[in-house]
């Protein structure tokens, strides 16, 4: 009873637009009355929801995303993939996916991946004669590729919300690979409809222009090189890693490229604290909420309801799997991150499932979420950044949705795909 | 009148997320001089984890409450694009209300909480715990206030225009 309640009241907050943490938090402290629980409870949740050491690698690593962002290393980065893809016929959609993979080395975020390769590859893809609902379809969906690539601060979140300190490093890691698969898939799906469309070839730019794109892009890859040999090294945690990320970007920002003056600086820091600020209200409001789903002892309910029907692993996590992409449809990724691993990574490690192997299928599958009306982030992004309206590209879009979801099944039963990497460690 | 309450928590707003943007700011060379002090005094800071950590909740508190006046939250729209103009004027109101009840929760129970833990001691920093917390309660007035504003501007007929969501520049 108290648990419908506290859905209802969730579901009909989330429904006439009150903002997902304050839903979060008024339906938990409804819940708190309805059960007699002091009120001040659900404050000393939120308090300790935000209070973990972990959680300040999220800020960190959206600013060092920023700054990179607005140093204009996308440029470069699209200057390499061409010199790499643009030869073949349509070659500027393989290169529009190998582009968005090396952002997702130096930013977590999928949404400014897709304005960042949106607002430089766009303009020049309309030229050369592509279709706006093409140009849409790979931006978007080549963004999802840079939530698996590390850094990603949406592991950050599924560490945190896990409850049980999954390891970020091994998290991190645990991504390469599925989300160099992702990126092939996407490639091949983006050349053969570019064929089938009679798309241009494009033409190298020159060992010259390469080498100088890939000098200039070196040190902002670095950033992802520090961040990953300094937490696998043990020399940094995650979060001193994200701080000194931070710090080494400003200063090649301001002294290699000189892109980076004050404003932009300035800029950076208060885009950074407001992403940063909604991040975290959602984390300690839903650490209220979970505190209500645990009393109520919901994650329990549902495993057996679960178990009831199959404890076959692989079944189990195609429910899951169709759960999280129906949820994805209408919600963004990090609430529901924080809201559903408490809720489902018991039932999957209770049967078997490795919470490392759970957290990247989690990635994939809510970050398709972001592509998919009616509620998508990124794809919205990504149509504003190119002007096609929203329903224009998503009538085209289903060969990159189907990339995607072979992907995650591909990431869903081969959990050797996301351990061995890890295990190497 | 109106206009110039408008105006106020505008800026209001606007400071809010500039000081919070300063605490970023700070927050970054804490940890980065914890590390620096790690490997090159050899002698790591006790205080810093527990300082970075103390501001980043006052940050994050305060840039919440300017969210609201801003409305950069994350929420679904979906509704509320989709019904016409009279409908969408209720839910608004009925969203507002709903976050301003939040707020004066976030007052009233968050300042117990305060009030609580204030005897309690950060280790290594030497501060009240509640001291951490204090920027929930005040967070929560300021949001209070912002979401009655948004509900005198619509109540107005004004629409509030919602700053576009952070994550798309």
């Amino acid at each position: 009873m108290e648990l419908a309640i506290l859905l209802f009241v969730l579901l009909a907050c989330l429904t006439i637009g009150v903002p997902v943490a304050f839903s979060l938090l008024f339906s938990s402290l409804c819940c708190f009355f309805v059960m007699d629980i002091p009120a001040v409870v659900a404050f000393q949740r939120l308090s300790a929801g935000m209070s973990i050491f972990t959680l300040m690698a999220i800020p960190f690593f959206i600013f060092a995303g920023d700054l990179m962002y607005r140093s204009g290393i996308a440029d470069r980065l699209v200057q390499i993939a061409e010199a790499a893809f643009g030869k073949t016929r349509g070659g500027l959609g393989p290169v529009n996916v190998g582009a968005s993979t090396l952002f997702g080395a130096v930013s977590g975020s999928a949404i400014a991946s897709a304005s960042a390769m949106g607002s430089t590859l766009m303009p020049i893809m309309k030229e050369r004669g592509y279709d706006g609902d093409y140009m849409v379809n790979v931006t978007v969906t080549g963004a999802v590729v840079g939530l698996l690539i590390p850094p990603s601060h949406n592991m950050i979140i599924y560490s945190a919300a896990s409850g049980i300190g999954v390891s970020i490093g091994d998290l991190f890691l645990a991504g390469i690979i599925p989300g160099l698969l992702t990126a092939i898939l996407l490639m091949v799906v983006a050349w053969r409809v570019a064929v089938r469309r009679g798309y241009p070839r494009g033409v190298f730019p020159g060992w010259q222009m390469f080498l100088r794109a890939i000098i200039f892009a070196v040190p902002g890859l670095m950033t992802a090189v520090i961040i990953m040999g300094g937490i696998l090294s043990g020399v940094f945690t995650a979060t001193e890693s994200s701080a000194f990320a931070v710090i080494y970007t400003v200063i090649i920002g301001m002294f290699a490229y000189r892109t980076l003056g004050w404003t932009r600086l300035v800029e950076a820091a208060t885009q950074s604290v407001k992403i940063t600020a909604m991040v975290l209200l959602i984390i300690g409001a839903a650490s209220a909420f979970g505190y209500c789903l645990a009393i109520l002892e919901a994650p329990s309910q549902l495993a057996n309801l679960i178990t009831s029907i199959t404890d076959n692993p692989i079944l189990v996590l195609l429910i899951i799997n169709v759960i999280l992409l129906l949820l994805g449809t209408f919600m963004d990724m990090s609430p529901l991150i924080v809201i559903t691993t408490p809720i489902l990574l018991p039932v999957v490690m209770g049967v078997g499932v490795d919470p490392v192997h759970f957290g990247i299928i989690m990635m994939l599958n809510l970050g398709i979420g972001l592509v998919t009306p009616p509620v998508g982030s990124v794809l919205f992004v990504g149509s504003a950044v190119g002007k096609v309206p929203v329903e224009d590209s998503v009538k085209t879009i289903w060969p990159f949705y189907l990339a995607l979801i072979a992907a995650l099944m591909c990431i869903t039963f081969f959990p050797a795909l996301s351990l061995s990497l890890p295990q190497l460690f | 009148m109106r206009q110039a309450i408008a105006d106020f928590t505008h800026r209001a707003a606007d400071v809010l997320v500039k000081v919070a943007a300063l605490g970023l700011v700070a927050m970054t060379l804490i940890v980065g001089w914890q590390v620096f002090g790690r490997y090159v005094l050899n002698s790591s800071p006790s205080w810093s984890e527990q300082a970075a950590l103390t501001l980043m909740i006052w940050y994050v508190t305060l840039a919440a409450a300017a969210g609201v006046r801003e409305g950069f939250h994350i929420r679904i729209v979906a509704l509320e694009n989709a019904v016409g103009e009279k409908p969408r004027r209720i839910l608004r109101a009925v969203s507002d209300l709903i976050v301003a009840a939040c707020g004066a929760a976030m007052l009233v129970w968050g300042g117990e909480l305060v009030l609580r833990t204030w005897s309690h001691t950060i280790p290594s920093l030497g501060l009240p715990r509640g001291l951490a917390y204090a920027g929930v309660p005040i967070s929560g007035a300021l949001i209070v206030l912002f979401a009655l504003e948004r509900l005198l501007e619509e109540s107005h007929g004004d629409t509030v225009e919602d700053e576009e969501d952070p994550r798309w520049s």
